[in-house]
């Protein structure tokens, strides 16, 4: 019985170590070791993000608050207003990092070409 | 087999150590190959807790009595359901089952994520790690479930009160709920680590929290259930310290699953939640300890193990690591977000926190004072239910309130106009509900009375909530009524799913008070032939019956009940007698009346020698609501938690944005 | 945007001062009756609660006329106690069970009529 114990043991322990192993002998040599961590550039898109997210949820919300009678007319036209706008900045601050990204890419593909 | 168990446990201390460690590491210096080879371990170290989960369970299957933890708590007699069960009745095998639902909970949480943990969250990794491994070195070094021993002829045996469906559910559905706490801690501490302030965290963990949230509640209640079916004292909850102990970190919990929401919707108290998720992680560690620990019962009882040591000591580095991690990342946490008007839903969440961390922390103070006291004076004080009742009023009341109004205020900035009319028809039915009330002679217990009239509130505002909600749907497009009910609710799953588990409190309210403020007692000494009455009810005792079962002596006293000149049959209460473990339970006799919801309770107290019998007898009114509000919570749970196909969607492709799958 | 200072830290510092008050309303209108230890009794009178370990074996019967007697002994010392007790008796009570005892001492022996076990730790072993 306790050999067979040990002998399991064993090869439990084997097994783990080779799976806790395995991402180093599947690339032994790699270029990128990197966990990918956002540049700030990144960072701030993801902020972008999620600000136009959160207002467009906030303005979903004050519709349905305002459909079922929840908000009153009069505090739904107050309301709705800088929401509109708020999601309106987020929008606006991705738009330009998308057609600065454009740009850029447009002037590799003619520098490639040049 | 013990030493497969024992390998096994050294390979999985091994394997968090290094998930820990290595991971720690690869979080710091942003080394991809090595986090991946933590979180393997992880994964590994549940496989081979598994394994030492099934040595023990295989020697509870052969009543292998060499294992001592199988002799110190099974015997040849008890049924095979209730010694698989004794896994977790004891130190030992208790401790093993946490870290196996750990490491499960924890490479599950991490593998559904695994693309967001490698890029944002890697800290997630090293810190689930690191919790594993003190109960891993516990296990080890301290409490070992495969000490062995010469097997004798029969083992201890199973506390008899311990021998009860109920409680042999407890300990997993309990488990389930503290050890997922882990999760969103080792989330939020993870980010917090990264310094990032991005709300993927909330969004990756809230279905974490709210399943662990709801299994801590509901395991709360079973064990109330068992209480009040076994220990039969005819009450439900006892404000015992080991009661006290999966409260708090419910309670705490239940502030950080609100606050959370408006991390989501505005960016703000981001502080707050910090706080409250290592708040809520250290209780449900400090909940373990108490029961542990023997600590409760003096504290001088506390140096009879070293396993209360561990526990302190790893509870007093969670906390200070925490507390640490909170202030140094305090610049990053704190945003520019203002709070605009006291009169207002984030307010409302702000009270919400504040009152039930108020409530959480009473608690805690009634648990500690009689040990402080006893450190300090030598004189213990015992803290009882008087003082917890008390304080259960004075923050539950304005709770219950803040559940009706919170969802009927607006954001940002409520005018009161506006909230008094939306309060108009709930405020009315309340007060409507509190006159009857009244005229129908609750005014015996104010506090009973208010509470009465703020729960008819609160389930006015649901309900009108449920209307308006529908009508507009109804009004959208061609469904019927029922069709339009189905799907508000199908789109807006957490909001309503929400209303339901508010709508479950408030019935544990009702059933709570009923039970509380409104039940009669009596007691009577009757010999055979002899009535009693209490309340509506009339009992006759019509004589004693013994009856020999394995494990111990049965005597009954059958009585016949009937009310109002109706005949409602017979009951029997009595005591059990049991041989191996020399001590008598009472086996209380309970007549529910569905239709009322009250329940008739004996105890039979005394069987006396001149044939006469010693009866305490309970009406308590309302007493099963507390369990239909069990399964009220759980199914407005279930609908908060249920996937959207929608939702997916959209944060799928949100996500897919920033080339960062993450899984809710 | 107007920066005013948020309120919510107003709120939070009336909050802490009201739940203190609410507090200390309490303890000076209840208080609690104090637990002591067999040790602890000699002298003591009106009503108290007596807080110790259930040692040899109990006689007698809870509603009988001469009611259950047991000794409570301190948890961790030797000072005992004879008690005397009458009314319901909870289902966890047996030797080397804690309990608490509220009643009145009389002529060195404690006259309890509300008895409660402290839930044992389901995780100490059965010889506890």
């Amino acid at each position: 019985m306790e050999l067979v114990a040990l002998l399991l043991a064993a090869l439990l322990a084997v097994a783990c170590v080779a799976f806790v192993a395995r991402p180093f002998l599947a690339e032994p040599e790699t270029g990128d070791d990197s966990l990918g961590q956002a540049s700030p550039a990144e960072r701030e898109r993801l902020r972008l993000l999620e600000d136009r997210d959160r207002a467009l949820a906030a303005l979903k919300e004050l519709e349905f608050d305002h459909r079922t009678g929840k908000v009153s007319d009069a505090d739904y036209e107050e309301l709705v207003g800088p929401l509109r706008r708020q999601a309106a900045v987020a929008l606006q601050g991705l738009e330009p990092a998308r057609s600065v990204e454009a740009e850029a890419e447009a002037g590799d593909k003619v520098d490639a070409r040049a | 087999m013990p030493e497969l168990g024992r390998a096994a446990l050294v390979v999985a201390l091994g394997l968090v150590a290094y998930a820990a460690l290595a991971g720690g590491y690869a979080a710091h210096r942003g080394r991809r190959r090595l986090l991946d080879s933590a979180t393997n371990a992880l994964f590994a170290a549940f496989a081979t807790v598994g394994v030492a989960a099934l040595v023990l369970l295989a020697a509870l299957a052969r009543y292998d009595f060499s294992f001592s933890y199988v002799a110190s708590h099974t015997s040849r007699e008890l049924p095979l359901g209730y010694t698989l069960a004794s896994f977790w009745s004891g130190q030992e095998g208790s401790l093993l089952l946490w870290l196996l639902v750990l490491t499960g909970l924890g490479s599950a949480a991490v593998a559904l994520n695994r693309r967001l943990v490698r890029s944002v969250l890697p800290w997630t990794v090293p810190i689930l790690g690191a919790v594993a491994s003190f109960f891993a070195v516990v296990l080890v070094f301290v409490a070992s479930p495969f000490a062995t021993q010469v097997a004798p002829l029969d083992g201890a045996g199973m506390n008899p009160s311990l021998q009860n469906p109920y409680m042999m559910a407890h300990p997993p559905l309990l488990y389930l709920g503290y050890v997922g706490l882990t999760i969103p801690f080792a989330f939020a501490m993870a980010a917090l680590a990264s310094a990032r302030t991005d709300e993927r965290w909330i969004v990756a963990t809230r279905r974490w929290t709210l399943a662990s949230w709801t299994f801590l509640g509901f395991a709360i209640l079973l064990g109330a259930k068992w209480a009040y079916e076994e220990v039969g004292w005819g009450g439900w909850y006892a404000w015992d310290p080991v009661e006290n102990a999966a409260l708090m970190p419910w309670l705490v919990a239940t502030a950080f699953l609100h606050s959370v929401m408006v991390q989501e919707k505005k960016n703000m108290l981001r502080v707050w939640n910090a706080i409250l998720v290592a708040g809520a992680f250290s209780l449900s560690l400090f909940g373990t300890f108490l029961t542990r620990s023997g600590v409760i019962n003096s504290i001088h009882s506390f140096t009879q193990s070293p396993i209360g040591a561990w526990f302190l000591g790893f509870i007093v580095v969670v906390v200070s690591a925490s507390a640490a991690l909170i202030i140094f990342r305090l610049p990053v946490l704190r945003t520019h977000t203002r709070l605009e008007s006291l009169v207002s839903r984030e307010a409302a969440f702000l009270y919400n926190n504040l009152f039930l961390v108020a409530l959480a922390l009473t608690v805690l103070w009634g648990v500690l004072f009689p040990l402080v006291s006893e450190a300090v004076r030598g004189v213990a004080v015992t803290v009882g239910a008087p003082y917890y009742d008390f304080f259960a009023i004075a923050f539950g009341l304005p709770l219950v309130l803040l559940m009706g109004i919170g969802p009927l205020i607006a954001w940002r900035r409520a005018s009161l106009r506006a909230l008094g009319e939306s309060l108009l028809w709930p405020a009315g039915v309340a007060l409507l509900a509190g006159g009857l009330l009244l005229a129908g002679g609750a005014g015996s217990k104010p506090a009973g009375l208010i509470g009465y009239t703020f729960a008819a509130f609160v389930l006015a505002a649901i309900v009108l909530e449920f209307v308006r909600g529908t009508r507009a749907r109804h009004a959208l497009g061609s469904e019927t009524w029922p069709g339009a009910l189905t799907s508000l609710v199908a789109r807006n799953r957490r909001r309503y799913g929400g209303y339901v588990v508010h709508a479950s409190i408030v019935i544990l309210l009702i059933g709570a008070v009923g039970i509380g403020g409104f039940g009669t007692t009596r007691e009577a000494k009757v010999a055979a032939g002899e009535s009693m009455s209490v309340g509506d009810y009339k009992l006759t005792y019509l004589g004693s019956e013994e009856e020999r079962a394995a494990n111990a002596q049965e005597v009954r006293a059958r009585i016949a009940v009937s009310r109002g000149g109706d005949e409602l049959g017979t009951v029997l209460a009595g005591k059990n007698r049991y041989f191996a473990e020399q001590q008598t339970s009472n086996e209380v006799a309970i007549r529910s009346d569905w239709l009322r919801g009250e329940d008739l309770f004996v105890i039979a107290d005394q069987f006396n020698g001149d044939g006469t019998v010693y009866l305490k007898v309970l009406v308590n009114p309302l007493v099963n609501l507390l369990w239909l509000a069990g399964l009220v919570f759980v199914l407005g749970s279930l609908i908060t938690m249920w996937p959207d196909a929608r939702e997916q969607r959209r944060l799928a492709s949100r996500f897919a944005e920033e080339g960062v799958l993450v899984r809710v | 945007m107007a920066r005013r200072r948020s309120p919510a830290r107003l709120v939070i510092a009336l909050s802490v001062a009201a739940a203190l008050a609410v507090f200390l309303v309490y303890t000076a209108l209840a208080g609690g009756t104090p637990s002591l230890q067999p040790s602890d009794l000699s002298g003591q009178s009106g009503r108290i609660s007596v807080a110790g370990k259930v040692v040899g074996k109990p006689t007698g019967t809870a509603r009988g006329e001469s009611g259950l007697r047991f000794t409570l002994r301190d948890v961790q010392g030797t000072a005992r106690v004879p008690v005397v007790y009458r009314g319901s008796v909870p289902d966890l009570f047996r030797t080397g069970r804690d309990v608490s005892v509220e009643g009145t001492l009389v002529n060195g022996v404690f006259v309890g009529d509300k008895l409660v076990t402290k839930c044992p730790s389901k995780y100490t072993n059965k010889a506890s």
